[in-house]
């Protein structure tokens, strides 16, 4: 364990490798999202729920 | 006293380098085991396409009557990503990211853009054919969800591969590409064959809630099966990461890529021998019907004939390459091998023999096996380093277009030629342009790769990139467990 400033407590990556690692995390939610919304507006069209 | 930050930190260190996606060190060697398990990005690639062109497509006309020509344009909306296939080599070669990992996340990317199309697909086939409170909706809605799924799906497809065969080329050394692009191809055909069987057993008795459920089936498992793929395949590398950001242009870099000797050049080959092989895929089946009369299970064995030549090909390209043989010399030998065989296509039609057919086609399989692995093998051998990405996407591009307007092409032809009221036209008539027409683009690919063949390997495909490694792989059993 080196004892270098950048590296943020716990995972030891660095900012900019911590802030990365979210941006992946961030992106696959937003595309996740995005397709469950148009999957259930799609579903809605066939069958139609809550009346 | 008892370092709690410290022990927590060795703790969480080593379990990190256990559980993250990528690998600590980059190997010399990297063992079969590993390059099998990267391959397996082949198999979602060949669900994929398996998926569309095949099962879909009957699906779309029989069970949900969709009109047939707007089934063929949405099956041909993909196409429309393969020449970006080059522009995504190209950003996965200058990635910029802190993790110092430029492969990896395209492949997560596409293979999230796969999910996506699958995950919406099934609603929208129902939609656009009007099932249940469908046949009131607005025709915009099916219409453009179908096209947007298959869209999707064919983005990823075109992303996954291209970067997936990029990162393969990264890991082995020169000398091994030509058993891992016979690997790779393997991979595809094993997958289209195995998905196949398995959407025609799955699909034997159809339902709409069975079709949700196979290609809903399938986007799970390209995600688990292209996970298990890139786990750990590529591995960080800090200098990268570190070095200042560089601006390239994509039109800088193609120049600087067309500007090598003989790269134009092999992809005009890969363009033509790609076109000459390809128009056969879809009209070999039909052929053996009208004209020979063979039964649909006869013409279904055609195909897997000829899937089984081209799998001799790549084996015999694998051996013959891997033990040194030029690549260029494999993707002539293909060629001229191809010529003959659509020649005997046409022979078969004159005397009406059914084993002469099967035959042709055994051999234009082994043929397009042959030119398949030359080219892909020549196109990495012939990549600098820092540009595979880019190469592998201009060998996709060209390779994917060719094919695709190759098939096009064929039936307008055939359909033409069927519709045109001349007298005198046999039941092969449709057909005999077509396959002169393969054989001439295949006589056109050899005569512009021989200028290849006979120019200095050394200075047009040969190891360019000794001197220039960018990664100084380690050996893995030496090296330490990253800190």
């Amino acid at each position: 364990m080196s004892n270098d400033p950048d590296k943020v407590w716990p995972t030891g990556l660095t900012l900019r490798e911590a802030e990365e690692v979210h941006s992946y995390l961030i992106d696959g939610t937003r595309v996740f999202g995005v397709i469950a919304l148009i999957a259930h507006l799609l579903v809605a069209v066939t069958t139609p729920w809550l009346g | 006293m008892f370092d709690y930050k410290r022990f927590a930190l060795g703790r969480i260190a080593s379990f990190g380098t256990r559980y993250m996606p990528f690998a600590d060190v980059a190997c010399k060697e990297v063992p079969l085991s590993r390059l099998l398990r990267l391959s397996l990005f082949q198999v979602t690639v060949g669900m994929a396409l398996v998926l569309m062109a095949g099962t879909l497509n009957r699906v779309m006309i029989v069970e949900l009557r969709v009109p047939a020509t707007l089934v063929a344009v949405m099956l041909a909306l993909p196409l429309v990503f393969a020449p970006f296939r080059a522009l995504i080599g190209f950003r996965s070669d200058s990635h910029r990211s802190a993790l110092g990992l430029r492969r990896l996340p395209y492949i997560w990317k596409g293979t999230m853009l796969q999910f996506g199309g699958f995950a919406i697909m099934p609603f929208a086939l129902l939609v656009l054919s009007g099932y249940g409170e469908a046949v009131d909706a607005p025709r915009w809605i099916g219409l453009s969800a179908a096209a947007l799924s298959f869209l999707l799906v064919g983005a990823g497809v075109h992303m996954v591969q291209t970067v997936g065969l990029a990162l393969a080329t990264d890991l082995v050394p020169q000398a091994d590409q030509p058993r891992v692009v016979g690997l790779m191809y393997v991979m595809l055909l094993v997958g289209m064959i195995v998905s196949a069987f398995a959407y025609g057993a799955l699909l034997d008795t159809y339902t709409p809630g069975r079709l949700i459920q196979v290609i809903q089936g399938s986007a799970v498992l390209t995600v688990a099966v292209n996970g298990i793929a890139m786990w750990k395949q590529e591995a960080r590398n800090r200098s990268r990461a570190a070095a200042p950001a560089q601006e390239f242009r994509f039109t800088d870099a193609w120049a600087r890529l067309a500007g090598r000797t003989g790269m134009v050049r092999l992809l005009a080959v890969i363009g033509l021998g790609t076109a000459g092989f390809g128009m056969a895929d879809v009209l070999l089946e039909p052929f053996g019907g009208q004209v020979l009369s063979m039964t649909v299970a006869q013409t279904t064995r055609l195909t897997v004939v000829l899937a089984l030549g081209s799998l001799l090909g790549f084996g015999l390209a694998s051996r013959w390459l891997g033990r040194g043989g030029r690549a260029m010399d494999a993707v002539c030998l293909g060629a001229m091998i191809g010529i003959p065989a659509f020649g005997l296509v046409l022979a078969s039609a004159v005397i009406l023999s059914a084993p002469l057919l099967v035959g042709a086609t055994l051999l234009a399989g082994f043929g397009a096996g042959l030119f398949g692995h030359g080219t892909l093998t020549a196109t990495m051998q012939a990549a600098p380093r820092e540009q595979i990405g880019l190469s592998l996407g201009a060998w996709g591009a060209v390779q994917a277009t060719a094919a695709g307007l190759a098939i096009a092409t064929g039936g307008v032809i055939r359909d033409l030629v069927l519709a045109a009221p001349a007298a005198g036209t046999t039941a092969a008539s449709p057909y005999v342009p077509v396959f002169a027409l393969e054989g001439g683009l295949l006589l056109l690919a050899v005569i512009v790769a021989l200028p290849l063949r006979r120019g200095d390997p050394a200075a047009a495909f040969g190891p360019v990139r000794a001197g220039a490694a960018e990664d100084p792989g380690t050996d893995c059993s030496l090296a330490a467990p990253g800190p």
